[in-house]
């Protein structure tokens, strides 16, 4: 197998608009949170010790690290399990993995009260009963093999043995990262709606949601919407037109959207049916206007991805990406903050809900995690030949 | 070694909320941000409904989920008594202990203010502490290693059961009872300002404890037994009689 496949096409313009895009927003995100950090503190987020205590901030976080193991999938699909028809958005993939990663930390570097007092009370503390302590230890392995990965393909280097252990073990340690983030919140059993040995399976299968659609978005914009331009053997995977039936985009997104659906189908109706306390948080969720949005969006979504005329169509590609991520964006946030809305203690007599609205501030953090994401990913996109693929 | 305990009477609670005044000028709490709560609640509607409430400090659960989550283990079981405090020079403000409490206890002060006027405001903080109470105790009481003192930023905080104060009665007391002049110092400032007497404090490890004695005569039970957590303060409900088995796993009798 021959490296560097000459598949190199200079980055398209809006490549460049989107780095700029991306920087700006990010500059004038990351001043306005300093500036209301430094000048109210944490005061001036909406999260109250009476109500909801992990806010937006923290929901941005999860779609974002979720969504990194996500990519991390997609790119294993070629670089671990050998299928060929995905390499050519392999190389892509793990950059944006690494580009959500760090959009993730810096939304939660900006919520935690002593982030660099985490750097060594962490490690020198090493509470073995912690989920979040696992969860810390997960992600800084999988930042570690996904940095050096990327350094291996860069160099060219896609089937030396180091670089075949290096995407196996950012498989894995994906995979672990992100089951250790469901297990933060399943393990919490005097939180009911959270609770289960199953939530990181549903945060395992939301990632691939997560990361099959940004990897669609992605690869459209890096080639100017334009799929025509894109190297043929990513026009086929794009198509559906590759010689192996499930080695396709459109295959691959639908079939994820479903078993999402069914997932959150299920989930829904078991949290209404049971009468446990603490599952009226279900009752609030269903009430709420973004899960009508996120139920019709990933209902449109999947639609567009069954309906034989529609998947292998550019625009319902881009279409049903865009869909799926602002819906799980929703989902993330109403998961996060349903397990915070019936008072912990009062819950038990009162059916009144905690209300919480998240603030400017908070919802700075996004645009700042949103267009670090960006920027980080035209940098590569312009820097780093991720069209790169071997050539057999 | 003391297990230190709570017992609180819940008939002859009157819901005046002393306790809550007495904890927040011992304590130096905010407005609003009580270690030491007492909640209402409706319970019933018109024409029938009727006004509760209920007491509620940290319960220094045995069994403490906030101790198992805190990855930097700030969140402690201090071992001499049984009680759960907080390192506040190590706690990083991640507030996973906040999301496991099952009791609604703990609290960060970094935050808008649950009071206005925002006395945070009135009494600035000297970037060490989170604000500067007019009345606080002496600088050489402050102790953040147990999380005792004014609350400094981005760190969350608790009822410490007033460590700073049973830590110095004499070793082996079974009670800690604000009616005996030379325990009265030790007593935590909840019990001992507790007008009805509804509040007692003292070892659950020892059977001779008024404490345990309580407990077991007057049938004292749990808040919430069902989460696993086994506080350490138990609720007299006034009932004789049948009592409901809290965890199934207890042997047969
Ligand atoms: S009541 Fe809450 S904060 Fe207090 S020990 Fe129990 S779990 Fe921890
Ligand atoms: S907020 Fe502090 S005490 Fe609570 S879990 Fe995090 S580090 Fe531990």
């Amino acid at each position: 197998m021959s490296n560097n496949a000459s598949t190199m096409a200079a980055p398209s313009g809006l490549v460049n608009t989107v780095f700029l895009a991306g920087i700006a927003g990010a500059v004038i995100s990351v001043v306005l949170v300093l500036a209301s950090l430094m000048g109210e503190g944490h005061a001036s987020f909406n999260t109250t010790s009476d109500g909801v205590v992990w806010g937006l901030p923290i929901s941005n976080y999860l779609f974002f690290v979720i969504m990194s193991t996500g990519l991390t999938f997609v790119a294993a699909f070629g670089m671990v399990f050998g299928i060929k028809e995905f390499y050519p958005v392999a190389k892509r993939c793990v950059w944006l993995a690494l580009a959500t990663l760090l959009a993730g930390f810096a939304s939660l570097a900006f919520e935690l009260g002593h982030p660099f007092r985490m750097l060594w009370a962490l490690p020198t503390s090493f509470q073995i009963y912690s989920p979040m302590n696992w969860m810390g230890v997960l992600y800084g392995a999988e930042l570690v093999f996904i940095v050096w990965k990327m350094q291996k393909l860069n160099a060219g280097d896609w089937d030396s043995g180091v670089s075949k252990k290096l995407g196996m073990a950012s498989f894995v340690a994906a995979i672990l990262a992100v089951a250790m983030l469901g297990s933060v919140f399943g393990m919490m059993a005097m939180r009911p709606y959270w609770f289960g040995g199953m939530i990181p399976m549903y945060f395992l299968l939301s990632a691939l949601l997560c990361g099959v659609a940004l990897t669609v978005l992605i690869s459209y914009i890096a080639y100017g919407f334009e799929r025509n331009s894109m190297p043929p053997a990513m026009q086929d995977l794009f198509k559906g037109t590759t010689s192996t039936l499930y080695a396709s985009i459109p295959v691959v997104f639908g079939t994820v959207i479903g078993i999402t659906l069914v997932a959150l189908t299920l989930r829904t109706a078991t949290g209404l049916w049971s009468h446990q306390d603490g599952f009226q948080a279900f009752n609030w969720m269903v009430a709420s206007p973004w899960f009508t949005i996120e139920a019709i969006a990933l209902l449109a979504a999947f639609v567009m991805m069954m309906n034989p005329g529609m998947r292998a169509g550019q625009g319902a590609q881009i279409g049903a990406a865009v869909l799926v991520l602002v819906a799980m964006f929703i989902d993330r946030y109403l998961f996060v903050i349903g397990g915070q809305v019936v008072p912990v203690f009062k819950g038990a007599w009162v059916s009144g809900f905690v209300d919480y609205t998240p603030s400017l501030t908070e919802w700075m953090l996004v645009v700042m995690s949103i267009s670090l994401c960006l920027a980080i990913y035209a940098f590569g996109e312009k820097k780093l030949r991720l069209t790169d693929a071997p050539s057999s | 070694m003391a297990k230190w305990g709570m017992v609180i009477d819940l008939d002859k609670c009157t819901g005046c909320t002393a306790c809550t005044t007495a904890c927040g000028m011992e304590n130096n709490r905010l407005p609003g941000e009580n270690w030491q709560d007492v909640l209402f609640y409706q319970e019933g509607e018109f024409p029938s409904g009727t006004m509760k409430w209920f007491p509620r400090p940290c319960m220094h659960c045995e069994n403490a989920s906030c101790v198992e989550v805190c990855p930097t283990r700030a969140t402690y079981k201090d071992p001499e008594g049984g009680l759960v405090l907080i390192d506040w020079n190590k706690c990083i403000g991640c507030k996973y202990c906040m999301i496991a409490c099952p009791y609604g206890v703990r609290f960060y002060t970094d935050e808008k203010a649950p009071i206005q006027p925002d006395v945070k405001q009135v009494f600035k903080g000297d970037g060490k502490r989170s604000w500067n109470p007019p009345w606080r105790a002496p600088e050489n009481r402050d102790d953040w290693k147990h999380g005792v003192g004014v609350q400094p930023n981005g760190v969350v905080s608790k009822c410490t059961f007033c460590y700073h104060r049973i830590t110095k009665a004499p070793k082996g007391t079974p009670d800690l009872d604000p009616n005996n002049p030379a325990l009265r110092e030790f007593t935590p400032a909840c019990v001992v300002t507790c007008a009805p007497t509804a509040r007692f404090f003292g070892d659950l490890d020892n059977p001779n404890s008024e404490v345990s004695k309580m407990i077991a005569n007057q049938r004292g039970v749990r808040l919430r037994d069902h989460t696993g957590n086994k506080p350490q303060v138990y609720y007299l409900t006034g009932g004789a009689g049948g009592a409901i088995p809290t965890d199934r796993r207890d042997k047969k009798s």
